[in-house]
């Protein structure tokens, strides 16, 4: 059975946080690059704006070269975390794209009047950002970080290593940059809402992915449940019924009648159970095979159909009912699960013989449809068929229609809702059409895999 | 001559299940309740059939055992040995344990419940087989 992607997340539980999984790693990367085209665009445009139109003194050079670096950085960074980049690749981008930005945004305050930059801010929604992808004590260091290159340039402005950049519009006076007041004013200010944000993004990510791995482990305890509780069920009953059986065919010896009434009826009563014990073991395994992590395969649907055929003729044989089957083409490949495309045929092909009298008929037909481009199954038989009424209700859980409960036959209900699980997965469609007393006819449609080239075979 | 056949099996209902019509046909029938036991009465019964549950003491272990007695490597004597397994998969996932050359190297399946006339015609259909 193929192993679930959950395998592929990166969670690693400890005090110290829950690491981002790589879908989240992704995600977020690919937001940020997304929001740094906007950047790079923005400082740009910004820059041409402030200068030319509102005639505020920039060093447009400077400036211009710090969009373009963005742009250009950002577009290296796009094409990883496409297609099979693996976590440790894709950790590296997150990583080196902070730093680059970095590099960026102390270049673009510094070229915008340092501390009396307005560009200060951007430092610290980026540290919100940052955060959606950092743990706890990552985040918690990169805002500390910011805030000490910020005094850093501050203090390389005032003792004049570092040339002062002003922007006259922006500054009260031109030596508001010298001011201690006003720099210990703007540092505290910013070092105080940095720190506050980034911790609240990181612990809001945090509570995320704790839930995330919660649910996660309910879902694979229930699974693990349903599967051994009903392994443990089935394994009484197959041998309790085996030896009824026994007891039936006469290797145990000579029976009353009304023994043998008994033992019929208890017989039946156990078969009843182990179908829907069977039945909620296929709707344990649909839910997992139709869970949006479980991907689709190419599966050819005449290999699958053809062995669920062969799994059913010793039932029809036993009440003597004709099974036959149709095809003109063994090609046909659709997306799908395996194992779901074989409880779908399976269901279908299993109730046109459970519903359906002694010496009574079941077709199979399968076709290519390529003008529509996809694969068509209808099975009919010439059964019990459905009563009108009981129509819209087919696919509702444990139900089961009206004129089945007179019958001896076992049936627990659960099969058409899991059909149509499954369907609605695999996108394909079903249609069903039903006289009582006349018959039934079962149509499911599935869209062919793409580029399947439907003049091979 | 009597054929032998041996059956494997941790249940002791079902491995009764499967002695009667057995016996009633005229077989002998020996049994093992372990993988373990099951090796040591290959050899000493030397049976001309072999019965196997696909679980007993643990989840894998029938397919183990099938593996030692017919996998690569296996003694030639053993391989001569028809198997057929009882399985207890129910009937929509069975597209997992069709007797397959690479994979699982059993002659032969059979679902639990046991239906005794089907286990005696298929048991005699193996035996002719050799």
């Amino acid at each position: 059975m193929s192993t679930p992607t959950h395998s592929q997340l990166v969670t690693f539980s400890n005090e110290r946080g829950l690491r981002p999984t790589l879908d989240e790693l992704c995600q977020n990367t690919q937001l940020l690059i997304r929001l740094r085209w906007a950047a790079g665009l923005g400082i740009l445009s910004v820059t041409a704006v402030a200068r030319f139109v509102l005639d505020i003194h920039l060093q447009t050079a400077p400036l211009m070269v710090i969009g373009v670096a963005v742009l250009a950085y950002n577009s290296l960074l796009s094409f990883t975390c496409r297609g099979d980049t693996t976590p440790r690749q894709v950790e590296r981008v997150a990583w080196g794209q902070i730093i680059l930005d970095w590099v960026a945004m102390t270049a673009l305050v510094h070229f915008t009047g340092g501390i009396t930059s307005p560009a200060l801010i951007y430092f610290v929604i980026h540290a919100a950002l940052a955060g959606t992808v950092l743990l706890p004590w990552q985040a918690r260091g990169l805002a500390v970080l910011a805030t000490a290159i910020v005094v850093g340039i501050a203090l390389a402005e005032r003792n004049g290593m570092l040339p002062h950049v002003s922007i006259p519009q922006f500054e009260m006076s031109d030596t508001l940059y010298t001011n201690r007041a006003y720099i210990i004013g703007v540092v505290f200010f910013f070092g105080t809402a940095i720190v506050t944000l980034s911790e609240l993004v990181t612990r809001i990510a945090q509570r995320l992915r704790q839930r995330e791995e919660r649910i996660r482990q309910l879902y694979d305890a229930r699974s693990t449940f349903l599967r051994v509780a009903t392994h443990e069920l089935r394994a009484p009953l197959g041998a309790g019924l085996s030896l009824m059986h026994n007891i039936q065919q006469g290797y145990a010896g000579e029976f009353t009648p009304q023994q043998g009434e008994i033992l019929d009826r208890v017989t039946r009563r156990l078969e009843g159970l182990r179908t829907l014990i069977d039945d909620l073991l296929t709707l344990a395994a649909s839910q997992e095979v139709t869970a949006a992590h479980v991907p689709l395969e190419p599966v050819s649907v005449c290999s699958v159909l053809d062995k669920i055929i062969e799994r059913e003729m010793p039932n029809a044989e036993r009440k003597n009912i004709q099974l036959t089957c149709d095809k003109t083409t063994d090609a046909g490949v659709v997306m799908a699960g395996d194992i779901g495309l074989g409880i779908i045929l399976g269901n279908l092909l299993n109730n046109a013989i459970k519903y359906t009298p002694e010496g009574g008929k079941v077709n199979v037909k399968y076709r290519l449809n390529r003008p529509a481009q996809r694969v068509e199954i209808t099975v009919s038989d010439t059964g019990i068929g459905i009563p009108a009424e009981d129509m819209p209700r087919l696919f509702d859980e444990f139900f089961r229609a009206s004129n089945t409960k007179t019958l001896p036959v076992t049936g627990t209900g659960i099969g058409l809702s899991t059909v149509r699980t499954l369907l609605d997965r695999y996108q394909g469609h079903i249609t069903i059409e039903s006289e009582e007393g006349k018959g039934t006819t079962v149509q499911v449609t599935l869209p062919l895999a793409p580029r399947q080239s439907l003049g091979d075979k | 001559m009597t054929k032998k056949i041996l059956v494997i099996d941790d249940d002791p209902d079902l491995v009764l299940a499967v002695r009667m019509p057995l016996e009633s046909a005229g077989y002998k029938v020996f049994s093992a309740g372990t993988q373990a036991e099951g090796l040591a009465a290959v050899d000493e019964v030397k049976p001309d059939l072999i019965i196997l549950d696909v679980m007993m003491d643990t989840h894998t272990a029938g397919f183990q055992l099938a593996q030692k007695l017919h996998g690569a490597g296996a003694n030639p004597a053993h391989k001569a040995i028809p198997i057929l397994m009882v399985t207890a998969v129910h009937q929509t996932t069975p597209l997992r344990f069709a007797p397959d050359e690479d994979y699982l190297p059993v002659d032969a399946f059979i679902d639990k419940p046991i239906n005794p006339k089907a286990l005696l015609d298929l048991v005699s259909s193996l035996l002719q087989k050799t």
